[in-house]
């Protein structure tokens, strides 16, 4: 192959190559030790004592003394009203923000949740919920305060998102249908929803992995009570590989059953997307 | 000409390598800071000391740390002791990362919560020998277990006598009463009355309660229920005790069990113990008394105990010895409030509390044992104790610090001291065998019968009885000993194959090598 050819073929994976070999360190290196150590008894000093085989995957699958499945399950219904939270609100933000005056300055405001410290947020919405009648205290409504100081801190950053995807519609496709005597409604629900499609999948696939990974509040406002009602996969995952001794084999066993889930739950949702018409290629 | 643009490759790259070269430089920068900025010569001995108590958010321990480092290096010319505050939150996984870096620490403050685990794994050295080998100094210098009070000298070592930390403080759990309260019911209450300490002259000296000034629990239900002040409307206007249910079932829970006769697990860490009748009795006290006498708040998650009891809302509290400086501090130098053991439950005999100490301890990689041992015995030391006294208002765990003018100022200077050191002295054991991984077992079930008590008694609730959500508790904690105590035992199992490997591997070198056989090398950790 002539050199410059060659320098061709390999200058895209030089570029890449930095942010790969972070990646790789950070990420799939860290991914492989701890699948190994979910095989194993594994504790963060001594190391590992012996390869246990698929026994912390039996454990939190089946354990009497388990709470994957309760862990799941409310990690599961966080994520559902987080995605139905974050698209009642993120698009319609987005919308009025479009035809706003000031569209930068609330752009701004809202995005602000979005960089400030999951810790901040959570102190304040602590001390917000407890004025506001006690949200935290109550096992039926813990959960649904929790998700809505999630949906709270996404909106705007999601809003950002639908901005953006608002803003490449193009004008003479609502011309057309205000011309066909498509009403406001009408015009949202067949020339919006469809050219924002690709929009929806990414927040609400991020929203998704995001949502199953929920962790800063529960352990700032909740730590999972009361009577476990807010007690989520992460924050299992979490108090069992740094608040347990030797545990952290099981806790990577019950990271991989998480990863697992999210994985399910994309590849649905991308499968129900696709199988719609694509309008905006 | 055209101007050099500042988005260049060129200078891009310039200020790149800059960047790395800062990065790279920053040790040795440091160090380099440090020799210019040093008092005197180059201390050859760096100790490197962990702690959580945090010199830069609190002038106190700001103070302390100042003159026990000027004072021991003073002592000590040739070390130089380097603290790292650690927050509490995170001090655990810290360790972890630390003890298998390049800059472990050689002494660090532990928590009991994980003094016993980190020991098991293999962090921390056994201080036998360095105990033995000061039996020739002076009483007040030594730090064995003669030293100190016996509730302090527990969570330091294994049951096989194996110490591994040495106390630096003592902590009990007590009851805090508001004195101001008391006294005001006990104009008209000889009951209330006969709470507080007699003067020599037989008059009532309300500045002190008596240790025994409740006799049992029947007697404190009465006590609160006459300090609990209700509205017209019937409604508390002021709480006679606080009862917090949210995520802390086991921290109200288990000194009252203490004081029932019960302990939440065994000794050894094998088995939990609160499962039984002396358990099922305390919980039905503590949710009576929230439900059936209702002489206590209700449940707020966001309702702290102390502050209820600062803003002079609750008669009285449960809370550590160490609260009362916290107390003062907090409302700005009220000091009229006393404390009290448990009183006894039916089961239970005499007034009882829960002990804690924490601990100085050395870890197994420290560089320099001798200087760590001469900072861990000066800082445990009498001379240590009225130091931290003297900064920090702390009562120490030794025998000797009660006995000294300090202590006996400060008895006068701050009277709800007074029965602080007889509180320590019934304390029994606090738990101390994989407390977190308990608590997520238990403190829901506690939290659920506090929450829910009448259901559970009318057979509504999430459990058939009191009785068989303690049990099952109970059970679920006894599963996370176990497979505590299997891991424990597969660590030590593998340090044992570890050092017979290296014995074997040095055997074989000082054979050849005589120099070699002296060499701890890595297997000293």
């Amino acid at each position: 192959m002539p050199r410059h050819r060659l320098l061709r073929t390999l200058t895209p994976y030089l570029y890449i190559a930095p942010a790969f070999a972070v990646t790789a360190t950070f990420g799939l290196v860290s991914m492989g030790i701890s699948l190994w150590a979910s095989f194993q008894h594994y504790d963060t000093y001594a190391g590992a004592s012996g390869f246990v085989g698929l026994d912390n995957y039996r454990r939190a699958l089946t354990g009497d003394d388990s709470y994957f499945w309760l862990a799941m399950r409310h990690t599961v219904v966080y994520v559902l009203l987080s995605v139905a939270g974050v698209l009642a609100t993120a698009l319609p933000l987005a919308m009025l923000c479009r035809r706003a005056r000031y569209q930068s300055l609330f752009r701004t405001l809202y995005f602000l949740p979005s960089i400030t410290p999951g810790v901040v947020l959570a102190l304040v919405f602590y001390h917000i919920f407890g004025i506001w009648g006690q949200l935290l205290d109550s096992a039926w409504t813990a959960l649904p305060a929790l998700a809505l100081l999630g949906v709270w801190a996404a909106a705007g950053y999601n809003m950002v998102i639908f901005l953006a995807g608002l803003t490449d519609i193009p004008r003479f496709l609502y011309d057309a249908a205000e011309v066909d005597g498509a009403g406001r409604w009408q015009q949202f629900r067949h020339v919006t929803v469809p050219m924002l499609r690709n929009t929806l999948v990414f927040v609400t696939v991020m929203t998704i992995i995001g949502s199953f990974q929920v962790f800063t509040s529960v352990y700032i406002m909740t730590s999972g009570g009361p009577e476990r009602s807010t007690e989520v996969i992460a924050y299992t995952i979490f108090l069992n590989a740094f608040g347990v001794a030797g545990q952290m084999g099981y806790a990577s066993a019950l990271a991989w059953l998480l990863f697992a889930a999210i994985f399910v739950f994309v590849v649905i949702q991308m499968r129900v997307f696709r199988s719609r018409r694509v309008y905006d290629e | 000409m055209r101007a050099r643009s500042w988005t260049s490759p060129a200078l891009a790259a310039a200020l790149a390598l800059l960047v790395l070269a800062v990065v790279l430089r920053a040790g040795m920068t440091r160090a380099l800071i440090a020799r210019v900025t040093a008092d005197g010569p180059p201390r050859p001995v760096q100790l490197r000391v962990w702690d959580w108590w945090s010199s830069s958010t609190n002038e106190e321990y700001g103070g302390y740390f100042a003159e026990l480092e000027a004072t021991f290096e003073r002592r000590n010319p040739d070390v130089d002791v380097v603290y790292q505050t650690v927050p509490f939150s995170n001090y655990v996984q810290k360790l972890s990362a630390a003890m298998v870096g390049p800059t472990p620490p050689d002494v660090f403050q532990s928590s009991i919560i994980w003094a016993e685990s980190s020991y098991r794994r293999g962090m921390l050295r056994p201080l036998n020998d360095l105990l033995a080998a000061d039996a020739h100094l002076p009483a007040s210098q030594r730090v064995d277990e003669a030293a100190f009070l016996p509730p302090a000298w527990r969570h330091n070592q294994t049951v096989d006598g194996t110490v591994f930390g040495i106390p630096q403080i003592i902590d009990a759990q007590c009851l805090v009463w508001n004195l101001d309260i008391l006294e005001e019911a006990a104009a008209t209450d000889p009951e209330i009355r006969a709470m507080f300490s007699r003067l020599e002259d037989g008059t009532v000296d309300y500045e002190h309660i008596r240790f025994d000034a409740v006799r049992d629990w029947n007697h404190f239900r009465q006590l609160i229920g006459k300090l609990a002040v209700r509205g017209p409307d019937g409604q508390l206007e002021r709480a006679g005790y606080v009862i917090h249910a949210h995520g802390s079932g086991a921290d109200i829970f288990s000194p009252w069990l203490a004081s029932n006769g019960g302990h939440y697990q065994d000794l050894a860490g094998t088995r939990a113990l609160f499962g039984g009748r002396r358990g099922a009795e305390t919980m039905h006290f503590l949710a009576r008394l929230y439900w059936t006498d209702r002489v206590c708040p209700p449940f707020r998650r966001q309702l702290f105990d102390r502050e209820l009891f600062q803003q002079g809302k609750v008669a009285c509290v449960t809370a550590g010895t160490w609260s009362g400086k916290d107390i003062v501090r907090d409302t700005m130098g009220w000091t009229h409030f006393g404390k009290t053991a448990f009183p006894p439950g039916p089961s239970g005999s005499g007034q009882r509390s829960l002990t804690w100490g924490n601990m100085l301890v050395v870890t197994t990689r420290c560089r320099q044992v001798d200087a760590a041992w001469k900072y861990v015995r000066f800082t445990c030391s009498l001379e240590g104790n009225l130091l931290r006294s003297r900064h920090l208002g702390y009562n120490g765990p030794r025998r000797d610090f009660y006995d000294t003018e300090q202590w006996q100022r400060a008895l006068t200077e701050r009277p709800y001291l007074s029965n602080v050191k007889q509180i320590c002295l019934v304390g029994e054991k606090f738990r101390h065998i994989e407390m977190e991984a308990a608590n997520h077992q238990a403190n829901p079930v506690f939290e659920s019968l506090l929450l829910h008590y009448p259901d559970v008694v009318d057979g509504t609730g999430a459990y058939p009885s009191v009785e068989a959500a303690l049990a099952g508790a109970a059970a679920n904690v006894d599963n996370v000993y176990r497979r505590y105590n299997e891991q424990a035992a597969s660590w030590e199992a593998a340090r044992d194959r570890a050092t017979a490997a290296s014995g074997a591997v040095g055997d074989q070198a000082s054979a050849g090598d005589p120099a070699r056989a002296s060499d701890p090398g890595p297997a000293e950790r």
